[in-house]
């Protein structure tokens, strides 16, 4: 198989040997409960140096009591795969946690700017399909996939990405490296104590994020019984022998919505917005996560029960997600 | 009898762009932004049954308008979808050649369709200004049919050369050569469109070519605001001013916070099918 042209950038690189024997030997294959706190799954599954991918993002249903303990718990060079993300990624640079970032789409301003250009922090140009597809071959077990985008870009030249022929036809394609995260994190409407989980509503990557990563949390909005899961097993959408961490964290997916559940705080995104272009990330974060132990304590201190009842009452669409 | 009409450099860039389309297509659009506000007119004024799929895997909704603010959080955005999927599922099926079109913006394009949405200035690692990045585009650019670009004429934005080719137009322009990238056969930019103008591409060298020209604005005026020469259809077709009615669905209806369609204001007077340039709003920054 001939190389035609490759791109120089520098991705994580995929090892599927490597990953099974990681799975066989980490992964719990019993049904024991996963049910922990926010800060003991941080702890325990969340390294410096690791490479995070999460699904959705503070917009919608993404994982946003996990990355603010990710902050809290002042978690060092974390590469983070940036597909369809808000400011989530500038949330995480501010508080000094990412150095690496493989960009797709995110919300940027100064705080990622100043980041990169004094160094702390390095971009690498991707797309969101092609993030979202090598999350789906490494969700595979693959080292790669072939796509037919990218080429003759600069994301091509600038990325991992490189054009082949085609053994089959001859023809030119691109392939693109595997992706398997140290760690996955995944926000879903409902799961049981083992991790069998369901999302509701359009999604980026849940499955993929969930069954290409070495470590998996979850929050989730609610902890179901299992009896009852297992009457609706087509909704299952990520097993059990996947996860390693199953945090019970109502309103986890705040300043965000969750679909069918409760409206995104847009305040809080003004807010949020409002302290990057006024360069006062510190006061936001010292706010919101710093001056709280934990995601419910934040809740109840900054938020307040009658705005999260107000939140929820807004979101007057259920169909589809809990009818 | 005359009229006078304003409107903003954006909301003539929408309008424009929702009446190029079908109800009986069907269209990849960025998830917020003007690309999703021209389809959403084009919806509710033109094409109720006009079908449009969204990166975050929503195929084919029917918002209730008026749109809730902040559309990008909220559950109206996909509500009575045909079907919700994920990412990877609606990329499959722009690769499978099942969307016809293609609509985006465009920071920065270039004679051949090529554009950018990752930064401007001197280097990828010493950006002067940097954006969002590829986001869906270069996957929506390389696998939908056509592609509709959406972007104000500005010299800054019409460059010889892009500060970074975030997606694919043709490329260097040779023939062949998106084939040649490992694109799919028979694709590429199809329509650029601009407050002044609407180009297309010369089939021959797939160089962009100035093909509809507002009723106020001259081809010199456009080429004045580009840092290439375009190539000049046979005949210029002229480019109507937004309707009231479409002006006030987009207000009103489809971008109520204003957040999309602001801009800068272009007033016109209107006489039959003549208008003039009553006033026109101009920023160094850009809106």
């Amino acid at each position: 198989m001939t190389v035609v042209a490759e791109g120089t950038g520098a991705f994580l690189a995929p090892d599927p040997d490597a990953h099974r024997r990681y799975i066989r030997d980490h992964k719990e294959k019993g049904l024991v409960s996963k049910v922990m706190s926010e800060h003991e799954a941080i702890e325990r599954f969340v390294e410096d140096g690791d490479y995070v991918a999460y699904d959705c993002n503070l917009w919608v249903r993404g994982p946003a009591a996990l990355m603010r303990e990710i902050i809290r718990q002042k978690k060092r060079e974390l590469w983070i795969a940036a597909k369809f993300t808000a400011h989530d990624a500038t949330m995480l640079v501010a508080a000094g946690c990412v150095n690496r970032i493989d960009v797709g789409w995110m919300e940027v301003g100064r705080v990622i700017t100043e980041a990169q250009l004094e160094g702390r922090v390095e971009l690498h140009e991707w797309s969101n399909g092609a993030m979202t597809y090598r999350l789906l071959a490494g969700s595979l077990g693959l080292p790669f996939l072939p796509l037919r985008y990218l080429g003759g870009t600069d994301v091509f030249n600038t990325s991992g990405t490189k054009l082949i022929d085609d053994p089959y036809s001859g023809k030119p394609i691109c392939v693109v490296p595997a992706l398997n995260p140290d760690v996955g994190l995944v926000h879903v409407n409902q799961c049981d104590e083992f991790g069998n989980a369901r999302v509701f509503g359009a999604g980026i990557s849940p499955v993929e994020t969930a069954m290409a990563a070495k470590k998996v949390i979850l929050s989730t909005e609610e902890i179901i019984d299992s009896d009852e899961l297992r009457r609706h097993p087509q909704q299952t959408r990520i097993p059990y022998y996947a996860v390693d961490a199953v945090v019970h964290a109502p309103f986890g997916g705040y300043p965000g919505t969750v679909p069918g559940l409760y409206k995104a705080d847009i305040e809080h995104l003004m807010e949020s917005g409002a302290a990057q272009m006024q360069g006062k990330m510190d006061e936001y974060l010292e706010k919101w996560v710093f001056s709280v132990s934990s995601h419910e304590e934040m809740l109840g201190t900054h938020v307040g029960q009658e705005k999260l009842d107000v939140l929820k009452a807004e979101e007057t669409i259920k169909e589809g997600y809990y009818e | 009898m005359t009229e006078t009409r304003t409107f903003t450099d954006m909301e003539q860039i929408i309008t424009t762009s929702s009446r190029l389309m079908d109800g009986d297509k069907l269209y990849f659009t960025a998830i917020g932004g003007p690309p999703l506000v021209a389809v959403l007119l084009a919806k509710r004024l033109r094409a109720p049954e006009l079908a449009y799929i969204v990166e975050d895997g929503t195929i084919a909704p029917q918002v209730s308008l008026p749109a809730p603010p902040f559309l990008i959080a909220a559950s109206g955005a996909s509500y009575r979808a045909a079907a919700w999927a994920d990412m990877n599922t609606v990329s499959f099926h722009a690769g499978l050649g099942y969307i016809d079109y293609g609509v985006l913006a465009a920071v920065q394009v270039d004679e051949y369709g090529n554009f950018n949405s990752t930064f401007v200035g001197p280097a990828y690692e010493r950006p002067a200004r940097r954006f969002g990045g590829p986001g869906g585009a270069n996957e929506i650019a390389s696998l939908c049919w056509r592609t509709i670009l959406m972007t104000r004429q500005q010299g800054r934005k019409f460059v010889k050369k892009l500060d970074f080719m975030s997606s694919p137009g043709f490329l260097d322009g040779s023939a062949g050569a998106r084939e040649r990238a490992g694109l799919p056969a028979d694709t590429g930019p199809w329509r650029v469109v601009t407050e002044m103008a609407v180009f297309d591409f010369d089939e021959e060298t797939r160089r962009i070519r100035l093909k509809a020209l507002a009723p106020w604005a001259t081809v010199d005026d456009v080429i004045a605001e580009m840092e290439f020469e375009p190539m000049i259809g046979p005949s210029l077709e002229s480019i109507e001013v937004p309707s009231e009615e479409e002006l006030s669905v987009l207000r009103a209806e489809v971008d109520t916070t204003g957040r999309t369609v602001r801009g800068c204001w272009i007033t016109v007077e209107l006489d039959g099918e003549n208008a003039r340039l009553v006033e026109q709003e101009t920023s160094a920054e850009g809106a």
